[in-house]
């Protein structure tokens, strides 16, 4: 016997716990199921009213699904009721049964009862998917004509959803709009006004058409405002708002960007705006939309003045629901009207105290909105004074917002140091990672101020208030990268800080367990940099590093492992932890492209820049090759002792995944691991855009990063070389100046030196743990405080196709191609050797390949811009191919490149065809 | 564009739900109607009607012992769905005659019959109340004679 809903809702409701409620329904679940089996179709529509309301319990109901289609298939009016309804409820995203009712729908479209089209039209119109909708697209359109005007008006909703889900539909139903507007039934109106907004959504070409409506949308407006009471449509006094407002949206959208056809409506509009008072929420809801009409279309300044004023009274009223939309609708006209917003700046910061989240979260939008170079200062503050007392989520907001006002609108430097500590200190755990970069950036453009933000920062640290682990990172970075000119500074300006106290500042935060992993990375790289910075401190701060070396964390220990190695090469310390070149802004945003571009104008000027850097800075780049080689002696050593336990693992990865790895390692979680590196951070920009920016400094007449490109050019070569010769087993370390790609992860193809590699050999991995102290840099890219995992067994047995792809005037350019993937994408790895047979050497050296769309290539820089004669040596340039499409075919390419031999500029252009390589 | 129409009672329980997106599953259904009458439920009387959640935007009323929450979208005017909801009550009163929890849960079909007169595809298209309740007085006396 099967329960009543009635029953079952009593039942339910007398359960006094979760589980007994559950207990009934699976009950009463096992029953429906017994009830569907055997086609008990008396009981159906109960069955089904029962799952719907055990659908609003949350259990699933899905097994009712083919039931409903049942009863919609029924003759009777009360069964397609119900199984319409338990349709709509029920189905969750089973288009398979919705797919199977279409043609059920289309006999009840098709039905003499209005009653039943209007629920096969509701039901389309509700749960319609993209199929059923193309299919009973010309049933829509024709009941759009129907006698009747219940049915018109659910057509012309239905036909909503067609036109969203089927755009190319909209055609069919452009021409019913006009007698849909000219209908006198208010709901048909209704319809047809926002199948129109709709139809100008997916057809903006339409709009000049529906323009010529405009006269006759605001008669009716007119007579709907001018009526009296019309007892059908009163709500309060006002004749039905609703076709108002939907009259006022359509108005906005045809008044937009016309001048025209918006001082038509100036008369009404200032008509509505004045008539209605303030009391009533239907009156204020017209006003709104008027206002919000206004603000939009192309309307005279007096009535710009007027709408706004009429949401500054909406401010400054007691009901909050008004100030929100006014709020709202301010920060919607914001751009346009900033000069009368500026009278309600003290009305609107008041909104930020208000009690209420979504008020307070609308203001603070609008406050950001209203924000330039002369407010910032003031707002920003008023932003930091509500930050204390603010709820958790929303101090997340405020902070971002903060940041991102000083990063925009900062109209000095040193506002931007003292809000960006401000900041920190109060609200530091609630603000978004960047802070970092931004204090790196404007204490490395500014040089007067790097004292002033160290000292500050240092004052602060010493405050015991200020805890918050971000403020601490960045005092930290701040106070070890400025640490000599800290000092320097405080005894000319007569508050002399004694070194030692910084450093046991330093003891004291690292040794803290309050302090989080991150912070105690952060410490360690100030107490290793300021060993650079501050004579006579080794040994305090070896000390002090020293017991982190059996840290359990590991980044930590090898960290400490790492620094407290380096001490031993005074060179190569200093030179690691120099201070961070500046970052240029402007590269941050040029895009490879238009570097290209560029290149075409610039390249005569900057070619010469760069030959001269390259010469100053060549007997540098000699000595880095030269310890090069040593070191990899040195690793081929120790390269073969750890073969023997790399036998025994079988370890597959070679170098050739480093080499990988040096362009992928995008990812977040390094910037915790590799905390030197922070100041990355700046660049939020995929690695491709930041890959870009690296090889865009090709153009750039910049010394330091003409001077980080050689350097990375030597480990590139490096790299290969060790591709090259490691025949067999050899485990890739090379001394690493950071391969700095990516974000600055300066892949170290390191010195595998003592604390690695003992560790390494520790676990039988054959895990070399080199370090690279590498410097990539160049565009703002920190050290890469590079990790070379060198594990061996390099495949040499895998043939790379190579192909000579030039050779005249005696030069010879090689390729060699290796099939990669970047993130899952398929790329060419190419090296390109250039080698001279000539006498005389060349120089300027400039090669540039150009390929199909489907393709994205990104070039390194040339290894050198000379190349040597008599094949004594060789330039290589590395660049990759990564497939944006993808389609298989043989890699071509055009390439030019362009070289001077004994003053002559010789250039050359040519498609490469007919390569080795299917991509 | 409405989103959704909930209708709860002050404990939390749904007592109504019609969606006008697809494609939800019912577990995540069920987070979102606890989550975002959770939040309402907390507010205060004197706080907006209006309440900012992921990409929605709820906006609720209070009547006696049940909340009423449509979730919208950018677009559309809130306070028109503030007198939306009112009249959807008042034409639910008129129809159940001092509408109550049980009225609905009862009648859970006529309930969604008013609904459907009144909205379809999240937009609004009758707010008469005579009209929205003509076509289910006529189903009402069919039925009748039909016993």
């Amino acid at each position: 016997m099967s329960l009543k809903l009635h029953d079952l809702i009593t039942k339910v409701r007398e359960s006094s716990t979760t589980s007994s409620t559950r207990e009934i329904i699976s009950q009463e679940c096992v029953q429906i199921r017994n009830a569907f089996r055997k086609e008990d179709t008396k009981n159906r529509p109960r069955n089904i009213s029962k799952l719907i309301y055990i659908d609003f319990l949350g259990f699933p109901t899905d097994f009712g699904q083919v039931e409903c289609l049942k009863l919609i298939a029924q003759p009777s009016y009360v069964c397609k009721r119900i199984g319409y309804l338990g349709l709509s409820v029920l189905l969750t995203e089973n288009e398979e049964v919705l797919f199977m009712s279409t043609n059920i729908i289309r006999s009840d479209l098709a039905s003499e009862n209005k009653f039943i089209v209007a629920l096969a039209l509701s039901s389309l119109g509700n749960i319609g998917s993209v199929e059923m909708l193309r299919d009973l697209a010309p049933e829509v359109e024709k009941l759009l004509k129907s006698q009747a005007a219940y049915i018109r008006k659910k057509a012309a909703l239905t036909a909503i959803r067609t036109i969203r889900f089927v755009p190319e539909t909209v055609d069919r139903f452009v021409g019913c709009v006009k007698s849909l507007l000219s209908d006198k039934n208010h709901g048909v109106v209704l319809g047809g006004l926002q199948l129109l907004v709709e139809i100008l959504k997916i057809e903006p070409k339409t709009i000049s058409e529906f323009r010529k409506l405009v006269p006759g949308l605001l008669r009716m407006l007119k007579s709907l405002v001018d009526a009296g009471y019309a007892p059908e449509y009163d709500f309060e006094g006002v004749t039905d708002p609703f076709l108002q407002v939907y009259i006022l949206k359509l108005l906005r959208i045809l008044g937009q960007d016309s001048k025209k056809y918006s001082n038509q409506m100036i008369d009404i509009l200032t008509q509505v705006g004045t008539s209605s008072g303030l009391n009533k929420n239907v009156e204020n809801c017209i006003l709104y939309e008027s206002v919000s009409t206004i603000l939009t279309i192309d309307s005279p300044n007096r009535l710009r003045v007027t709408a706004i004023n009429t949401l500054s009274k909406f401010l400054t009223g007691k009901d909050n629901n008004m100030k929100y939309v006014a709020l709202n609708t301010l920060l919607k006209g914001v751009n346009k009207d900033s000069k009368s917003l500026k009278r309600h700046r003290k009305v609107i910061v008041k909104c930020l105290r208000d009690k209420d989240i979504s008020i307070r979260r609308r203001a603070l939008d609008l406050v950001f909105g209203i924000m330039n170079k002369k407010n910032v200062k003031e707002l920003t503050q008023e932003l930091l004074d509500c930050l204390p007392k603010a709820e958790h989520d929303f101090r997340f907001d405020i902070t971002a917002k903060v940041c991102t006002a000083i990063e925009r609108f900062s109209p000095d430097d040193q506002w931007q140091i003292d809000t960006l500590v401000q900041v920190l200190t109060i609200g530091g755990q609630y603000i978004r990672d960047d802070v970092i970069a931004i204090m790196t950036h404007v204490t490395g453009r500014n040089r007067g101020l790097q004292y002033y933000a160290s000292k500050k920062l240092y004052n602060s640290l010493l405050d015991d208030r200020y805890r918050n682990q971000k403020f601490i990172q960045v005092a930290a970075w701040v106070i070890g990268e400025f640490g000599d000119i800290l000092l320097k500074k405080s005894i000319e300006e007569n508050e002399p800080i004694d070194p030692s106290q910084i450093i046991d500042l330093c003891q004291i935060i690292i040794t803290s367990s309050r302090n989080e992993d991150l912070t105690k990375y952060f410490v360690l790289n100030t107490l290793i940099k300021l060993s650079t910075r501050i004579e006579g401190y080794n040994e305090p701060i070896k000390e002090i590093i020293k017991p982190f070396m059996k840290h359990v964390n590991i980044e930590i220990q090898q960290r400490a492992c790492e620094y407290f190695r380096l001490f031993e090469d005074k060179e190569l310390l200093v030179f690691s932890f120099d201070r961070i070149p500046v970052k240029d802004d402007n590269l941050e945003t040029q895009k490879i492209e238009e570097i290209e571009e560029n290149s075409n104008q610039n390249r005569n000027t900057n070619t010469k820049v760069q030959e001269n850097s390259n010469n100053q800075l060549s007997p540098n780049n000699n000595n880095n090759q030269n310890k090069n080689k040593q070191e990899e002696n040195e690793l081929n050593l120790m390269g073969s002792n750890i073969n023997i336990s790399q036998n025994q693992t079988q370890e597959s990865s070679s170098i050739e995944n480093l080499l990988q790895l040096d362009f992928s390692n995008n990812n977040n979680q390094n910037v915790n691991k590799q905390t030197t590196n922070t100041q990355n951070q700046q660049s939020n920009q995929s690695t491709e855009d930041f890959l870009s920016d690296i090889f865009g400094t090709n153009n750039n007449p910049n010394r330091s990063v003409n001077n980080t490109q050689n350097i990375q050019n030597n480990n590139i070569q490096n790299v290969m070389d060790l591709l090259g010769t490691g025949k067999g087993n050899g485990t890739g370390m090379g001394r690493g100046n950071g391969f700095g790609m990516g974000k600055g992860n300066g892949t170290g193809m390191g010195r595998g030196n003592g604390a690695g590699m003992e560790r390494g050999n520790g676990t039988g991995m054959g895990r070399g743990n080199g370090t690279g102290m590498g410097r990539g840099n160049g565009t703002g890219m920190g050290r890469g405080n590079g990790i070379g995992m060198g594990r061996g067994n390099v495949n040499s047995q895998k043939k790379n196709p190579s192909a000579v792809i030039y050779n005249q005037d005696g030069l010879k350019i090689q390729m060699n191609f290796k099939l990669v993937s970047v993130n899952g994408t398929p790329a060419a790895m190419i090296q390109s050797t250039f080698t001279n047979s000539t006498q005389t050497q060349m120089t300027g050296l400039f090669f540039q390949v150009a390929v199909p769309k489907h393709l994205q290539v990104q070039m390194a820089p040339p290894s050198s811009k000379i190349i040597p004669p008599n094949n004594n040596g060789k330039v290589t340039q590395t660049f990759r191919i990564i497939k944006k499409q993808n389609i298989k075919t043989k890699l071509t390419m055009m390439t030019r490149i362009q070289f001077k031999i004994n003053g002559m500029p010789i250039s050359k252009q040519q498609e490469v065809k007919n390569l080795p390589l299917i991509f | 564009m409405i989103k959704f129409i909930l209708i709860v009672n002050k404990l939390g329980q749904t007592r109504l739900a019609q969606y006008y997106t697809t494609g939800l599953s019912i577990n995540k259904r069920v987070a979102l109607e606890n989550e975002i009458t959770r939040r309402c439920l907390s507010r205060k009387d004197k706080e907006c009607s209006f309440l900012e959640f992921r990409d929605l935007k709820v906006i609720y009323r209070r009547y006696a012992s049940l909340f009423f929450l449509v979730g919208v979208d950018e677009e559309e005017n809130e306070l028109g769905i503030l007198e939306f909801i009112h009249c959807l009550v008042e034409t639910l009163d008129k129809y159940f005659e001092n509408v109550c929890e049980l009225d609905l849960m009862f009648n859970i079909d006529k309930a969604y019959m008013i609904l459907d007169e009144m909205a379809l595809n999240g937009n609004i298209i009758e707010t008469n109340k005579k009209n929205i309740i003509a076509p289910l007085h006529i189903i009402d006396q069919v039925s009748k004679k039909l016993k």
